[in-house]
């Protein structure tokens, strides 16, 4: 078995940044595009995929020496769908208006091929602990990738964050319109991808100095 | 052989833990959706009769429900059942008024539920199949809510749905006992957002505020920019304090009291809809609410709003 | 092939049939009751009828089917010269997308009556039916309006063929496992009070329908098994195909309907993969600058045909 050698703080930055679930490894793309229009959207489905990602790392590491190898894979969707349920019921009951604004993307958590990718190259090869870290560190970076999303959507279209008004007009009012999702998508993707190439350039550089 | 045993009672395992931990937040969840969601209609109501918070709402405002059936006798002949919020010593039941279409009284029913319990809609179902045998058959139309303020009606709260530009738009309506408007809430739509999306601004539905029936009757939408005081006007939860005297108010109202509905730039469809929307509904109830009023009133039934 | 596309007339066939049957009146002297314009519906009938009677209004009561207590006011009765045609015109628009009552007094045609009717006006279902499947795959489009199905989207839509390919695979599947969805839904969950376990069971549905579509594919056709099995595993990860059953659930659509649904959803799919790749095939020969390489590109001429799409918003077939 593949233990993992890293820490805990290094697994929850590698989710954050170098391994982020939305802008690097350009998973779940959905909501990304779709309800990332306001700040609010991106923290409360960002909360939801956390409890469900650090959740479900955990039941499998916990589980994994019972699990047979042949019904992995159906017993992964089980645990997701199951815990996907537990989320959807409590936002439906406490927060009613919030969850009205993520329709249907809360449920197909449980599609988002995020969730199963830990589970299938983490969490059913290290101990408990590791997996949480990792399932934080997934969770969080995902929230962080909707709530930058969400900023940029919601203060270009509304001029304002978290419902609250700032500069009083609306710069941008495409910014809102849901497909704007995929022009920003593109936008920070692209910028991801100039930051690596202008760190790489440097490192060369270094190294031809060197 | 003894592998695939194995597997298969690993997962029908699972299946149930999984089932178990599913039901049972279920049944927690349930029951505090219920009650939140109909905190939300209960907000949704009182701020369209213009109390913003719980504080402000005075201690003998109550909201009775009458809830309209359409029944089928064995004939196929239909008629319209209202269950209505009665009066019983200091109690509240419940009687089913029996109206042929042109709203003559037919009979009327006692019926056994609570109002807490006449909420749900599959508890009523039950408490009036104990009444309406088969061959009679019936179905739910809707709901409409009377508020009362002490012995006085107040006003009237319609919640109802009509065709949007893209899907249907759900509305809640309140009107004063002579049928003029007092509020409009736009409560789920998917009009786009930005544009159809504005009808649920204040800058929209306000306008709607204090048209009289008659009035309403010959709304139409108007393509013209919205002037500048009146959107001021119409957007209350901005106002600072102080921005608009007792006086600008009364003069502001008036101006503009008779005015036509300004349509939303670029979504004159969308406000078209709910301009026709709003005034199908109210067409609609005051027809019915009329007729109902006259058979209580002959009839001498104690209903509650009275 | 060629017995798939006997299968798809047998079932066009069928459809046909249906609505067919639909389109009779509920009498036999009157041949048709449509909707005309805005604020018009208009009655034949099988022969000449009277004219003093044809033009009296107290002849027709006219109501929307829900609301039974409130007439609907006519305004204007014309005849055509043959006698054959009534055309009602009334006070205020009519709401078309409802079904309206039309109840006739004792028709008389040639001095004989011919008894009284009651019908039922209401839109062509067919249309209704078409107008789901146009909506689901242009108006309403999954990917470009709805955004789901996005990795898979991404994912396979760098080549043609690929495309084309992945976007057959997954419209089968989708009508296959929407349909048992469907059924398990209306039949089993939402009786017994446990739609609650909608995520759970869905999910197992569609991974069952995929290894059935699979099985069944590798027995019949091998052939056409080596072409599209690879697309399968993908399909899967598609939230589309998930999608699907829970928006069927929520609007509670009929068999016929659901149908409709699902194959507009896989269709549109299907549309959305193959323009994508067109461009994306193109784009491989542009120069496109190093930070836009790939996916961000991609996502951009998403955007764009997303933009395109927003056209077709509000429309209303039929």
């Amino acid at each position: 078995m593949a233990v993992t050698k890293k820490t805990n703080k290094q697994l929850v930055l590698d989710g954050l940044l170098s391994e982020n679930p939305i802008f690097r490894l350009a998973l779940s793309m959905c909501p990304a595009v779709g309800i990332s229009s306001s700040v609010m959207n991106g923290i409360l489905l960002g909360i939801a995929v956390l409890f469900v990602q650090v959740f479900s790392s955990c039941t499998i590491s916990l589980l994994k020496d019972y699990i047979h190898p042949r019904i992995r894979i159906p017993t992964y969707t089980l645990v997701i769908a199951t815990w996907v349920t537990v989320i959807d019921l409590v936002l439906a009951a406490y927060v009613p208006v919030a969850y009205k604004a993520m329709g249907i993307f809360v449920k197909l958590i449980v599609a988002f091929a995020i969730i199963t990718m830990r589970l299938e190259v983490f969490a059913c090869k290290n101990p408990v602990v590791p997996s949480f870290w990792d399932g934080v560190g997934m969770g969080t970076g995902f929230m962080f990738g909707m709530v930058t999303l969400g900023t940029v959507r919601e203060f270009l279209g509304t001029g304002g964050l978290l419902g609250h008004d700032l500069i009083g007009t609306r710069p941008l009012l495409f910014f809102i319109l849901p497909l704007a999702g995929f022009f920003c998508v593109g936008f920070i993707m692209a910028i991801f991808n100039y930051v690596e190439i202008v760190y790489k350039r440097m490192k060369r550089k270094r190294s031809i100095a060197q | 052989m003894k592998q695939i045993i194995r597997i298969t009672i690993g997962l029908v395992i699972s299946c149930l833990v999984a089932g178990a931990v599913m039901g049972g937040v279920f049944t927690v969840t349930d029951k505090a959706k219920k009650r939140n969601e109909h905190l939300a209609v209960q907000e949704t109501m009182l701020g369209l009769l213009g109390y913003k918070d719980a504080k402000q709402v005075p201690a003998d405002l109550k909201l009775y429900s009458i809830y309209r059936y359409i029944i089928t006798d064995g004939s196929g002949s239909q008629y319209l059942g209202y269950l209505v919020p009665v009066a019983e010593g200091n109690e509240t039941g419940y009687v089913l008024l029996k109206l042929d279409l042109q709203g003559k009284f037919i009979s009327k029913k006692n019926i056994d539920i609570s109002p807490e319990k006449a909420r749900e809609a599959p508890e009523r179902e039950s408490a009036l199949k104990a009444v309406l045998k088969p061959p009679i058959s019936f179905r739910y139309a809707d709901e409409a809510i009377v508020a009362t303020l002490g012995k006085k009606r107040l006003a009237y709260l319609l919640p109802g749905e009509f065709l949007g530009f893209k899907t249907t738009i759900k509305a809640m309506l309140a009107l004063d006992p002579s049928f003029g408007i007092v509020g409009l809430d736009i409560l789920e739509h998917e009009e786009d957002p930005g544009l159809g999306g504005e009808i649920e601004q204040e800058y929209f539905k306000n306008q709607f505020k204090d048209k009289s029936y008659d009035r309403i009757t010959k709304l139409k939408v108007i393509k013209e920019p919205l002037p500048d005081e009146y959107k001021k006007y119409l957007e209350k939860s901005k106002w600072q304090k102080g921005a608009f005297s007792k006086e600008q108010i009364a003069t502001i109202r008036k101006k503009y009291q008779d005015k036509d509905i300004y349509a939303i730039t670029g979504a004159t469809i969308s406000s078209k809809a709910v301009t026709d929307g709003v005034k199908g509904m109210i067409r609609k109830f005051a027809y019915r609410m009329g007729k109902l009023e006259a058979v209580i009133v002959n009839e001498k039934i104690p209903a509650v709003f009275l | 092939m060629k017995d798939s596309a006997r299968h798809l007339l047998m079932g066009a066939a069928l459809v046909l049939l249906v609505v067919l049957a639909g389109c009779r009146t509920e009498h036999r002297f009157v041949k048709k009751v449509t909707f005309e314009k805005t604020n018009d519906i208009v009655i034949t009938f099988a022969g000449p009828v009277d004219a003093a009677w044809a033009k009296n209004v107290d002849n027709y009561t006219v109501f929307e089917k829900e609301d039974p207590d409130i007439l609907l006011a006519i305004k204007e009765i014309t005849l055509t010269p043959d006698r054959t045609k009534v055309t009602l015109h009334f006070k205020n628009a009519l709401n078309q997308s409802r079904a309206h009552t039309l109840m006739i007094k004792d028709i008389i045609s040639e001095g004989k009556s011919q008894g009284a009717a009651v019908l039922t006006v209401k839109k062509l279902y067919l249309g209704y039916l078409f107008s789901i499947l146009i909506g689901a795959m242009l108006i309403h489009n999954f990917v470009f309006t709805k955004y789901l199905g996005l990795c898979v989207f991404f994912g396979t839509s760098q080549k043609r063929t690929t495309a084309v390919g992945m976007g057959i695979t997954f419209t089968i599947v989708i009508v296959f496992a929407s349909m048992l969805s469907w059924f398990m839904y209306q039949f089993i969950l939402k009786p017994i009070r446990l739609d609650y376990l909608q995520v759970v069971v869905f999910i197992g549905l569609v991974s069952l329908s995929v290894q059935a579509v699979d099985t069944i594919l590798r027995k019949v056709n091998p052939a056409l098994f080596k072409a599209f099995g690879v697309y399968l595993v993908l399909v899967i990860a598609n939230c589309i195909i998930l999608a699907t059953p829970l928006i069927l659930a929520d609007k509670e659509y009929n068999a016929w309907e659901s149908f409709m649904l699902s194959l507009g959803a896989g269709t549109g799919f299907l549309i959305a993969l193959f323009l994508m790749s067109c461009v994306r095939e193109k784009l491989e020969l542009a120069n496109v600058p190093p930070t836009y390489r790939g996916l961000p590109i991609a996502f951009i001429v998403a955007g764009l045909f997303a933009l395109a799409f927003l056209g077709f918003s509000g429309m209303a077939i039929f």
